[in-house]
């Protein structure tokens, strides 16, 4: 049984490592690329959205590389994740290719159905059920560790005094990483971790601006997609916060241990301006730029693909939170056709705005942005 | 006395009168916007974000028209309709995006509706919005027991024989909102009526029948609306009841978009009757529509008329 998974932030990182305790064959999706989404395009539906594209060609250069199952994520949500994995088998299917694809709805939604779909895969592991949920645990855990050396990185990116200082410790922290297996070296490994950024070289009289990076999970997380804004911001003097990391989505009860915040402090954040959760992570967009908002970051950054439901809603609030927290806020929708330059034109623009507002708090100190009252109370 | 505007779109079609219901019993006056026109398609258009679906876009233009007709405006949140279901994350989100499109807009009042929730507890949120209406304890009550009553007169199935005898059959799928709408579907049922056909609609279809089909789906579908749409059309398919299915969806609808794939998918893989798909925008034009239904009518007539085995669905 050779797994695969779709290919975004720690995800296969987790599954990597899961499969290597169980004894599966795991195969590694290659790298976005150009010919990913050509062929996503290609083979999909017109009108499904474009993560949906994409993981359809993923999912087919990872059988071209000799996977026989694909693992996805499903779910109850109102977004149209939610078929995803059903348009995929069809399209894939109808193509030719011999597959199986095992849908893992949230184990809260539907128990049975997931202790089934675990059940598809123990007879090929090494282990039994209950071997396999503590072998999961700890993937998660490292996820986790994986998720904090990149939040550590964004943050500490636009402020290290040698060049790729922050490289160098990312390698590092991650060759510790990969070594820990047990309970206790990975958080042994997490603590070396923290320590290790700790000890990368700051210069902390360089100015800076601090920019948060919110929107849909594949077009934020994945550098292809979002033209590695990261780093590029980091080279214009922004450290870099993101709302989203792979290992929050799958810890249950939205604990959210990388991000800080809990699932509930986040809809408390987002109350005033989106009362309703509305699938996908619209909801978690919109509380978090409250919250970044709220701790005086300089701007945000909105990545979603184009028409994407929830966060087509955020988008539509945020007009309301930039007004009334005075916050420029960029919403990039991204597809097919979307081109490096008039990314790249529109976030420089962004960024002269947030340097010059950054430029007259700065003139006026204690200073807050003035946050107007509203009249409409949500019911 | 207090106006309380209505937008009419998106859900008012089906809702539409169980909300009405609840004003008057208050004793205040609905406000319902005029039918859309090309005007309020506009305006919507330039006030929405540009990647909303047309109904959001229409909706739009509906409740700017209500800003100085009315002194409330009443969006509920309609969060499910059916046990097990999910509405559009464009319902739940319905009422923030209408407070962030226009500040000046009168105070939007958005309860629940939760329809699946058996015991009602979602009517707690009308009864609270008409005591901020002003009304008494006991008129509030009243007024929630009048909506619950016209809803379950909204929620009934359509009453009506399913075929009839002019032309032939011919399924037409698509949401309510845009079916219910002349200058959004651009009047596509009485155009088909005209050109020699009778439509059918998704409203008819018994809910057993379409619960039957929905069960032969390998993946349940989770939207609600979308799944009575996927269920219809399967029962036209398969009892050859049609002799062509028409699917309408509006552009950037992300239910209607996964259920097209499945349609078109599932039609292939069947080999059933003729499928046409159509995506409106606020760009569709009227000439556009007709000599695509035409011809796709023509395509039905001249299928069947060389094909004697046809069944009764079929031309004559």
């Amino acid at each position: 049984m050779n797994i695969t998974v779709p290919k975004c932030g720690s995800t296969e990182y987790m599954a990597r490592d899961m499969c290597s305790r169980l004894g599966l064959g795991f195969v590694q999706a290659p790298e976005y690329s150009e010919r990913t989404v050509e062929l996503g395009v290609t083979l999909s539906p017109e009108h499904v959205c474009f993560p949906c594209k994409v993981l359809i060609g993923s999912s087919v250069e990872a059988i071209e590389l000799g996977a026989d199952t694909i693992m996805m994520a499903a779910g109850f949500g109102p977004c149209r994740f939610n078929y995803f994995a059903e348009i995929m088998r069809r399209v894939l299917e109808r193509e030719g290719y011999s597959f199986r694809i095992i849908t893992f709805d949230g184990p809260r939604d539907a128990p049975l159905d997931f202790f089934r779909n675990v059940r598809l895969i123990v007879p090929a592991a090494n282990k039994g059920l209950a071997g396999m949920a503590r072998d999961m645990t700890l993937s998660l855990r490292k996820g986790w560790a994986f998720d904090e050396i990149e939040k550590q990185a964004m943050a500490v990116r636009a402020l290290e005094s040698e060049e790729s200082a922050t490289d160098k410790a990312i390698a590092e922290c991650l060759s510790v990483l990969d070594a820990a297996r047990t309970r206790l070296e990975i958080d042994e490994a997490r603590e070396w971790i923290a320590d290790r950024f700790a000890r990368v070289p700051v210069d902390l009289e360089r100015p800076y601006i601090k920019v948060g990076l919110v929107g849909e999970l594949l077009m934020s997380i994945e550098p292809y997609f979002n033209f590695d804004v990261v780093r590029w911001l980091a080279r214009h003097g922004a450290t870099v916060e993101r709302s989203l990391h792979m290992s929050d989505v799958f810890t249950p009860l939205g604990r959210n241990p990388v991000l800080g915040y809990n699932t509930p402090e986040i809809n408390k954040a987002a109350s005033p301006f989106l009362c309703h959760e509305v699938g996908g992570h619209g909801h978690i967009s919109v509380g978090a730029t409250v919250q970044f908002a709220r701790r005086g970051f300089d701007a945000i950054v909105h990545f979603f693909p184009f028409t994407c439901l929830p966060e087509v809603i955020s988008k539509t609030v945020f007009m309301r939170i930039s007004n009334e927290f005075d916050i420029p806020i960029l919403s990039i929708s991204v597809d097919e056709q979307t081109g490096r330059a008039g990314m790249q034109t529109r976030l420089e623009a962004l960024m002269d705005v947030a340097w010059n507002s950054k430029m007259k708090h700065e003139e006026r100190p204690g200073s807050s942005p003035v946050v107007a009252p509203r009249d409409r109370v949500p019911l | 006395m207090t106006r309380v505007g209505l937008p009419r779109a998106l859900l008012f079609h089906q809702y539409g009168d169980a909300w009405k219901s609840f004003i008057e019993t208050l004793g205040l006056e609905p406000v319902v916007s005029s039918t859309t026109t090309g005007e309020i398609l506009t305006s919507g258009t330039a006030h929405t974000d540009n990647e909303s679906c047309l109904p959001v876009k229409v909706f739009t233009g509906h409740l700017l028209k209500l800003k100085e007709a009315a002194d409330a405006i009443l969006v509920p949140r309609v969060v499910t309709q059916n046990r097990g279901m999910k509405s559009c994350p464009k319902y739940l989100g319905l009422p923030d995006i209408a407070r962030a499109i226009d500040h000046d807009l009168p105070p939007i009042f958005a309860p629940v509706m939760d329809l699946a929730d058996r015991r009602h507890k979602w009517v707690n949120d009308w009864y609270e919005m008409a005591l901020r209406f002003g009304a008494s304890q006991s008129a509030a009550r009243a007024a929630v027991k009048a909506m619950l009553a016209s809803l379950k007169s909204c929620m009934a199935p359509l009453a009506g024989a399913a075929t009839t005898d002019a032309g032939f059959n011919v399924g037409v799928a698509g949401h309510v909102y845009n079916l219910q709408d002349p200058r959004v579907s651009m009047g596509l049922l009485d155009r088909i009526r005209v050109m020699g056909a009778s439509p059918l609609v998704v409203e008819k279809v018994p809910r057993r029948l379409i619960r039957r089909e929905l069960k032969t789906l390998e993946r349940k579908i989770r939207w609600d609306s979308e799944s009575d749409i996927v269920g219809a059309v399967l029962h036209w398919s398969r009892s050859r009841s049609v002799a062509g299915v028409i699917y309408l969806s509006s552009f950037a609808c992300g239910p209607g978009s996964m259920i097209g794939a499945l349609i078109e998918d599932q039609f292939g893989r069947e080999k059933s009757v003729p499928l046409m798909s159509i995506t409106l925008d606020e760009h569709s034009g009227e000439g556009g529509l007709v000599t695509r239904i035409e011809a796709f009518l023509d395509m039905l007539r001249y299928a069947s008329a060389n094909d004697p085995s046809s069944a009764a669905g079929g031309a004559r």
